[in-house]
């Protein structure tokens, strides 16, 4: 029998809250958290707004007995993210048996870059050298080396790098290294900070909105970038049980694949992520009709919402018109890196206390886009299994299937 | 907990094919007879100016020509990252004799690490954005800022659509992403998966590793890069791209191909350390080098030879060679040890050319020599800089260690 992964910590920063708690208000109050940037300044690019994380001070959520210095606020992002996590699954302070065996697999993005912006604009600006050690947190495998070391873990480590499903690819890979026998648990999820380069880079594309997102919606223009970090902890069922920790949910399986098409857009034909979200079901041991929520990618460009909607069709059938749908990032934002690890807190969360995330923003319905976008408010609903889909540049698609935690089967998975 | 058997062949991975693009030269045979030689890829760099550097030598890629392997229409949107990666990917395919169809794209993929991905883009996409604003800068540039890039071109140019995956671990970024393939093939999702790494030299990345006194010579002595010598003081940059093609045993075996090794087991691990320190005590190589050992059901005896991760760094090959003296102490005879990156140059995704060495040194029995170590460190068996090893291998480790502390251990079988 396949083992059975549980999440039994949940940690998120992000534009909406900076706790896990009130983010699940904010979902199901449906506020935004796109507003005005002032982290840099955005003079001269077409948007100036994002899911920026306000007033952040590592301080307030990262403890005196932990090192900050040389930190990214990628990395401060994710110790504060890890540290709830932790918290939450009664993990910390860590046992220091059971932290020889935990492992750390996160999402990575844009790393150290805001920090490395300073200086290197600095540098090419004056010619005068400052602190090269600035660059020592540039990497975004630094986040992961950072809280391993700090918390003293001895399991296996990685920061993945599939661009905007790095924070899902992480759950997954999470997944694989329990289900083969590497580790017990493993802190899992992704980080993406706001920076210049990457706020220029969407700029530079053309594939940001001026204001805000609207997924779905007829006059979409784009994304709205955004920040935040999302950790989950994953375990075997087993040793969950066995140490009495409490269960949010479970990771049922997950699909990777490739469009092999185009660098930055999206293959039309939805190839890619149809095969995406059929892998994650074949992985899961679910067919469509288990599915009761989709977590959409949905970032509001226009090709990806009507290429997603093609997809959903294709995998599930006329049943597509009775599955919601929704876009969380018309409340958060496009996070990146840290997307797919902050759309599964949203999955986990929908499945524990009953209820859909609204897709907000939404005005005029698009013939291309015709399926159940829960453009009304949030709902109530009993979920069984919730499908998050993550899309990136690259061609790189990964779809990570939650389910709700039953104890039907758990005495056999522990024996 | 560690302790997994794989004796059913759809569970056996094994290496069918390899590629490289490196500065011992691009594919098999070039990069075998340099290598096994005991010739040398570092050099003075060519590619850009040193003078104002503390250092100057690197071992770089020379005489790569991209059109020998990609489509003249994909190579323009292409970085080097990426044009070394899909040059590897595609004699890695080619060397293990497999076409992409549309019966069997949808298996195929890639998992791809990179410790530092396209240095080169990143500081000219940035430089331009912070000194002449956000109106200036080349959309053209962007889809190769993204680590993930090289693994995306390569599906695109070489047209598998399966498991797409890109791993960033520092000096354990190549080993990490053999370690994610193996897990993939065993767990069923792919039937074929690319898996190494990639990493290129540029000239802002060269001037920060030397600020932060990595390379050779941090003593102020003679530039040079010498593993586990008396005399090494610091490593050399290198780049390149190494390229396994894995599958399981019994796809190898339904194909008709003879495998050059398998991989028997994974070992991965951490110890707290400073974020840019190597590590400076053995336990954590161990460790994982336990969990490797115990993952593929072998004893500490039962491995011939490693593949060392050592680089030339003070500490960095002091504390490996200690850990083999504890590990290997009553192993008779304690494994044979080759540092290839003497002659390769440490490029931090080494793991991937250097998996693709021991690959071909299982199916020659020989290992090629520890270019620039003439006077060890240590007791221990090196194949030392002009020694030709012959010697039987049923198994043999590779070794990934990390500054930040990280481990990644790969036993490989014939």
């Amino acid at each position: 029998m396949k083992k059975r992964i549980v999440i039994t910590g949940l940690g998120t920063i992000n534009s909406l809250a900076d706790n896990v708690p009130d983010f699940a208000i904010a979902l199901r109050e449906g506020r935004c958290g796109i507003g005005e940037i002032d982290l840099f300044d955005t003079t001269g690019f077409r948007s100036h707004t994002g899911g920026q994380i306000k007033n952040f001070s590592a301080r307030d959520y990262i403890p005196r007995e932990f090192s900050i210095k040389r930190m990214s606020r990628a990395d401060m992002l994710a110790f504060a993210a890890a540290l709830e996590a932790l918290r939450n699954a009664g993990l910390y302070p860590p046992p220091q048996e059971a932290a020889e065996e935990i492992g750390v697999v996160i999402g990575g993005g844009a790393g150290g870059l805001l920090e490395a912006e300073d200086f290197y604009g600095r540098l090419l600006t004056t010619g005068r050298e400052n602190k090269f050690s600035t660059l020592s947190a540039l990497f975004c495998a630094s986040s992961a080396d950072r809280i391993a070391s700090a918390f003293h873990f001895g399991g296996p480590k990685a920061t993945l790098m599939t661009a905007c499903s790095g924070g899902a690819t992480a759950l997954g890979y999470a997944r694989d290294l329990m289900v083969n026998g590497h580790a017990s648990v493993v802190l899992a999820g992704g980080v993406e900070p706001m920076c210049r380069t990457t706020f220029a880079a969407f700029n530079a594309l053309k594939s940001v909105a001026a204001d805000y997102c609207r997924p779905f919606d007829k006059n979409r223009e784009g994304l709205s970038l955004g920040e935040a970090a999302a950790m989950m902890v994953l375990e075997e069922l087993p040793h969950a049980l066995a140490r009495g920790a409490k269960i949010h949910g479970e990771i049922l399986g997950y699909g990777i694949t490739c469009d092999s098409y185009h660098m930055t857009a999206p293959d039309e034909q939805a190839s890619g992520a149809i095969r995406s979200m059929r892998a994650a079901l074949q992985d899961s041991g679910l067919s469509p009709d288990d599915i009761d929520y989709i977590n959409a990618h949905g970032t509001a460009t226009p090709v990806n919402d009507a290429m997603e909607t093609k997809a959903i069709r294709e995998v599930f059938g006329r049943r597509a018109y009775a599955i919601p749908v929704s876009s969380t990032k018309s409340m958060h934002a496009h996070t990146l890196g840290a997307a797919g690890a902050l759309e599964g807190i949203v999955s986990v969360l929908a499945l524990r206390e009953g209820f859909i995330p609204p897709t907000i923003h939404y005005q005029e319905p698009d013939p291309a886009c015709d399926l159940d976008y829960v453009t009304d408010g949030a709902r109530r609903a009993t979920l069984h299994a919730v499908l998050s889909n993550s899309f990136a540049f690259g061609g790189n698609n990964t779809t990570v299937i939650f389910g709700k935690y039953s104890e039907r089967g758990a005495a056999d998975a522990s024996s | 907990m560690h302790h997994h058997k794989h004796q059913d062949p759809a569970g056996r991975v094994v290496v069918t094919g390899i590629g490289m693009v490196t500065p011992l030269g691009a594919g098999k045979e070039e990069f075998a007879a340099n290598l096994f030689s005991g010739k040398t890829g570092v050099a003075p760099i060519q590619s850009f100016d040193t003078a104002s550097f503390s250092s100057h030598l690197g071992a770089e890629v020379t005489g790569f020509n991209p059109r020998d392997f990609i489509s003249v229409k994909n190579l323009r949107r292409m970085d080097k990252t990426s044009l070394f990666t899909t040059a590897a990917a595609r004699l890695a395919l080619q060397d293990a004799g497999l076409d992409i169809t549309p019966d069997n794209r949808d298996r195929i993929g890639i998992v791809l690490g990179t410790a530092f991905g396209a240095t080169d883009v990143t500081a000219q996409f940035s430089g331009t954005l912070l000194t002449q604003g956000p109106a200036s800068v080349n959309p053209i540039l962007v889809p190769n800022i993204v680590m993930n890039a090289p693994a995306g071109h390569a599906s695109i140019e070489l047209g598998f659509r399966g498991v797409n995956t890109t791993v960033t671990h520092f000096a354990v970024s190549a080993e990490t992403a053999i370690a994610y393939a193996v897990a993939a093939i065993r767990r069923g999702t792919a039937d074929y998966l690319l898996a190494g790494g990639v990493d290129i030299l540029s000239k802002f990345y060269y001037e920060s590793l030397t600020k932060f006194r990595a390379l050779s010579p941090q003593n102020g002595k003679e530039e040079s890069c010498r593993p586990f010598d008396i005399r090494r003081n610091g490593t050399v940059v290198g780049e390149g791209s190494g390229i396994l093609l894995l599958e399981s045993l019994q796809s190898a075996l339904s194909r008709g191909r003879v495998p050059y090794c398998e991989i028997k087991g994974v070992g991965m691990g951490a110890s707290p350390t400073a974020p840019t320190a190597w590590p400076a005590e053995p336990s954590g190589i161990k460790k994982t080098l336990r969990r490797a050992l115990e993952n593929a059901s072998l004893r500490a005896g039962e491995i011939q030879a490693i593949f060392a991760a050592a680089n030339g760094d003070r500490i960095l090959d002091e504390t490996e060679a200690r850990a083999y003296e504890d590990f290997f102490a009553g192993a008779n005879p304690a494994p044979r040890i080759t540092a290839v990156k003497g002659a390769t140059g440490e490029s931090f995704s080494s793991g991937g050319i250097r998996a693709c060495a021991l690959a071909l040194a299982m199916g020659k029995n020989s290992l090629p020599p520890s270019v620039g170590l003439s006077a060890p460190l240590s007791e221990l068996p090196f194949v030392k800089e002009r020694e030709k090893a012959d010697l039987v291998m049923t198994n043999a480790a590779l070794a990934g260690i990390s500054f930040g502390g990280s481990y990644v251990y790969l036993i490989f079988g014939q």
